[in-house]
């Protein structure tokens, strides 16, 4: 089960620079064929700097980094009985192709619950808080885990 | 064709939007372009050696989808907070059908939002992610 002291840990620094072809990727394997993913000028038009990222983008760094893989072996969770339970963003600025993202991960709670069908589980929350190059804060995204006991 | 905070009522549908079916190769693409290479989502094989029926799709390419039913109808730009609750499997050859209201609107100081609920069902009504979204609208004020 997970390891309950570790409500608050802060995992490495995970850095990320964002790319137009990875944009491009992730809005082509959703099949969104919004031109602002792929279009710097279209993006412009619309108001971006440049390539804007789909609203579920933060997922690509955070798998492509291992920052889960790390966080859930570190907190003594079994791999093959974890699900995704839930997934949250709040978007502070636009982030765009070019820009250079710093992401904290950390363990905001874990917490055991009982399905309705009385099975116990542990919910875990890993919330990430990317800056930009600039230091600004960009968003913030929050990961829910469920391991069934 | 902009979209202000007045054009917006409690309980407008967003229009729905329909995709797939969902094709083996799409949890292949999705797992290059994410980087979740789980094998859950990609080889039957595994699959089945851990109790499936075969592989199943990432959640997030659902909540992906969901994403995309927003962005089609509220710019990118205005989106504050999304967030869904992953609740059933999808399998290849699901068709995913997004649908979404208004449920409040709220106008505080310079901020003028609008909250959403989602639900993503498939072809026989199964429910397999539930979403909300917040989005901060420009006024035509």
């Amino acid at each position: 089960m997970a390891d309950k002291l570790k409500v608050g840990k802060q995992y490495p620094a995970m850095h990320w620079q964002v790319e137009r072809g990875k944009i491009r990727e992730l809005a082509g394997a959703i099949g969104d064929t919004n031109a602002i993913y792929v279009d710097p000028q279209a993006a412009r038009a619309a108001g971006y700097d440049d390539c804007p990222v789909p609203p579920t983008f933060l997922t690509v760094p955070v798998m492509w980094c291992g920052s889960m893989a790390g966080a859930i072996g570190d907190l003594g969770i079994n791999f093959a009985m974890v699900l995704h339970g839930e997934e949250e963003y709040e978007y502070y600025r636009p982030i765009c192709a070019g820009d250079e993202l710093t992401g904290i991960p950390r363990v905001t709670a874990i917490e055991e619950k009982t399905s309705k069908s009385g099975r116990k589980m542990d919910i875990v929350t890993i919330e990430i808080l990317y800056t930009n190059q600039k230091g600004e804060k960009a968003a913030r995204q929050r990961i829910g885990i469920v391991e069934r006991k | 064709m902009e979209i202000y905070y007045e054009d917006i009522k409690v309980g407008d549908e967003m229009p729905p939007l329909v995709k797939g079916p969902v094709q083996k190769l799409q949890h292949v693409m999705y797992a290059g372009a994410s980087g979740d290479f789980n094998p859950l989502h990609t080889d039957d094989d595994f699959a089945k050696a851990v109790g499936m029926d075969g592989v199943i799709a990432h959640g997030m390419l659902i909540m992906g989808f969901m994403g995309q039913a927003i962005t089609d109808w509220l710019p990118r730009k205005y989106l504050k907070k999304f967030g869904v609750r992953f609740s059933g499997m999808t399998r290849p050859g699901n068709t995913i059908t997004i649908t979404g209201k208004v449920v409040e609107k709220q106008n505080s100081g310079d901020e003028h939002l609008v909250a959403c609920e989602l639900v993503a069902l498939d072809e026989n009504g199964d429910i397999k992610v539930t979403g909300h979204v917040l989005a901060n609208l420009p006024t035509r004020i």
